[in-house]
C-alpha cells in the first residue's frame, strides 16, 4: 500500500442526481468491488479528511467513482490515492443467480458486480427504489416491495445498506425475526470511515454477532451472518 | 529512559487514537521522521464504541464521538508489546483515566514493558484541579509523564498537573455539540478551524515556562512551523494523518 497520483478527468450525474467522476490512475491502483481508496486533493491541503472512493465502473485507464464525491472537484483535480483498503466483495464462482439490493443513496457500489457478471453470464436482478445508472439490458430491475416475493430466487445476495439501515434489513427482506435467509449473502455497509483503517477509531463500528467489527478494516463488505442484524 | 528525560527529537508525533496501538510499518509515512509514537487510548478494562451518531463533518472540520473503544490494556499488552519492543520508534502510551487507582495500577504495569518510555494520560474535559494531581501522582513513577489537558482548560489546570510532577503537557482535542438529524451531538472537534486556538494556548503555556506538546488543527508545515514558533517542545499530528497527504508533514 503506498500513495499513487491520480487525476479527475470527468465528472458526470447519475441517476440519482448524484456526482459519479472518473479517476485516471495505474491499473493497479484500481480497487475491487466493495474496496476503496482513501483519495485526497492535492490542492486543498486544508481538507479535513481524506474521501473514501468506491469503484461504479471499471475501465482500463482508471474508474468510475461511485457517489459522493466532494463539489469541489473538477476535470483536472489532482488527487493523492493511497489504497485499496478493506475487504470487497467475494463471490462464490458457482454463483448462478445473482441478486443485488441497493438501499442507500445509489446502486452504484454495486455496478461493478453487474459488470462482472454480465461477462459471466449469470443471471441477476437489482432490487432498489432509486432510479438506476446505465445498466446492461440483461439486469432486471424491481422495486424493494418485490423482495418478498422474490427472495428465493438468488443463489447469492449482495447488498449495499447505510448502517442505520443495518436494522432494519430484516423488515426489508420479509424476514420473520429468528428467520435465515435461504441463499447466502454479504453485505456492503456504508458508513463514515474516517481513520481508514489507521487509528482504528471505532467511528464506523459495526455490530457483530460476537462484539463489533470496525467497516473501514474488517469490511466494508461483511458476511450478513457475521453481523448482527 | 528514566523520570525527567524526556526527549522528542524530532519533535514531531502522532496525537493518541490517530495511528492505532502500534506503530504499522505498512503505514505509508516515514517513522525516522517523528520523535514518538503515542498509541490509541487504553482503558484499564475493554471498552465497546459509543451508540449513536459517531461522526459528522462540518466546515473546517468534524465532530467524532467513538468512546475510545479499546479491548483493555491486559489485551493490548498480550497483543501488541511484542511489537513495541522491537519498535524503532519510541513508545509512549495513552492512558484512559478513569480513576487515579486505575491509572497508578497501570502505570505500574507499563513500567516492566520494554519499548514503553513514558505515559500520556487522558484527561476529562471535566476534570477538577485535584483530579488532575491525583491522576498525574498515580502516573507518576519510572516514566516520564504527560498530561494530556482539554485544550479550553489547559491553562486553567496545567500549573496543577507540572507541580503534581507531569513533565510536560500535551492538549486534548476541543469538545463541542453539532446539530444533526434532529439531535444535539456531542464531541471532540477535529480540523484546520481548530489551529487558531490550539496555537494560543500553546503560546499562553509557553509564556508561563510549562512545557507543551501543541496539537490540534495542524495540517500544513506552515502550521507545524507555527506551533513550534509559539513554543511548542514538540507537535501532536491527529486526523491530518487520515488524509494519507498528512504525510507530507513527514517529509
Amino acid at each position: 500500500m503506498g500513495h499513487t497520483r491520480g487525476r479527475v478527468t470527468e465528472i458526470r450525474l447519475e441517476a440519482c442526481r448524484l456526482i459519479e467522476a472518473f479517476v485516471a490512475c495505474p491499473a493497479g491502483t484500481i480497487p475491487s468491488a466493495g474496496q476503496y481508496l482513501l483519495a485526497s486533493d492535492l490542492d486543498d491541503p486544508e481538507a479535513a479528511l481524506g474521501v473514501p472512493l468506491f469503484v461504479a465502473e471499471n475501465s482500463m485507464q482508471g474508474f468510475w467513482a461511485a457517489p459522493p464525491i466532494p463539489i469541489s472537484w473538477r476535470p483536472g483535480t489532482d488527487l493523492d490515492l493511497i489504497g485499496p483498503f478493506g475487504h470487497g466483495f467475494d463471490l462464490p464462482r458457482a454463483v448462478q443467480r445473482l441478486g443485488l439490493i441497493a438501499l442507500g443513496e445509489t446502486s452504484s457500489r454495486l455496478m461493478p458486480l453487474v459488470q462482472q457478471a454480465a461477462q459471466s453470464h449469470y443471471g441477476m436482478t437489482l432490487f432498489t427504489d432509486l432510479q438506476l445508472p446505465r445498466v446492461p439490458a440483461s439486469l432486471e430491475a424491481y422495486p424493494l416491495a418485490s423482495l418478498v416475493e422474490a427472495l428465493d430466487w438468488p443463489d447469492f445476495l449482495v447488498v449495499d445498506v447505510p448502517l442505520q439501515c443495518l436494522a432494519n434489513l430484516r423488515k426489508v427482506l420479509g424476514l420473520p425475526d429468528g428467520a435465515r435467509l435461504s441463499c447466502p449473502a454479504q453485505v456492503l455497509v456504508t458508513t463514515p470511515m474516517p481513520c481508514a483503517g489507521m487509528a482504528r477509531c471505532g467511528a464506523c463500528a459495526v455490530p457483530a454477532r460476537r462484539g463489533w467489527k470496525l467497516a473501514c478494516e474488517d469490511g466494508p463488505v461483511f458476511v450478513l451472518d457475521n453481523l448482527k442484524w | 529512559m528514566s523520570k525527567h528525560d524526556l526527549a522528542i527529537d524530532p519533535p514531531l508525533m502522532n496525537a493518541a487514537g490517530s495511528l492505532g496501538f502500534s506503530p504499522d510499518l505498512y503505514c505509508p509515512m516515514d517513522w525516522s521522521r517523528m520523535g514518538a509514537f503515542v498509541t490509541n487510548p487504553i482503558s484499564l478494562m475493554p471498552r465497546t464504541p459509543a451508540r449513536g451518531k459517531r461522526f459528522i463533518a462540518y466546515p473546517g472540520g468534524f465532530l467524532l464521538h467513538t468512546g475510545f473503544p479499546n479491548p483493555g490494556l491486559s489485551h493490548v499488552l498480550r497483543r501488541y508489546a511484542a511489537q513495541w519492543s522491537r519498535s524503532t520508534i519510541q513508545v509512549m502510551v495513552h492512558l484512559l483515566a478513569q480513576s487515579p487507582e486505575e491509572v497508578m495500577k497501570m502505570g505500574r504495569q507499563l513500567e516492566s514493558v520494554e519499548g514503553v518510555v513514558g505515559l500520556e494520560v487522558g484527561v476529562a474535559s471535566d476534570a477538577s484541579a485535584e483530579m488532575v494531581v491525583a491522576l498525574t501522582q498515580a502516573a507518576s513513577g519510572e516514566l516520564p509523564v504527560i498530561m494530556c489537558l482539554p485544550v479550553e482548560r489547559s491553562v486553567e489546570l496545567a500549573a496543577n498537573a507540572m507541580e503534581a510532577g507531569a513533565d510536560a503537557i500535551s492538549l486534548a482535542p476541543p469538545r463541542g455539540v453539532y446539530p444533526s438529524e434532529g439531535e444535539m451531538v456531542q464531541g471532540r472537534l477535529y480540523g484546520p478551524a481548530i489551529l487558531p486556538l490550539a496555537l494560543r494556548m500553546v503560546r499562553e503555556l509557553s509564556r508561563l515556562g510549562i512545557p507543551t506538546i501543541g496539537a490540534g488543527g495542524i495540517y500544513t508545515l506552515e502550521h507545524k512551523d507555527a506551533m513550534l514558533a509559539v513554543g511548542a517542545l514538540a507537535v501532536q499530528l491527529d486526523s491530518v494523518l487520515w488524509r494519507g497527504a498528512g504525510t507530507n508533514l513527514l517529509t
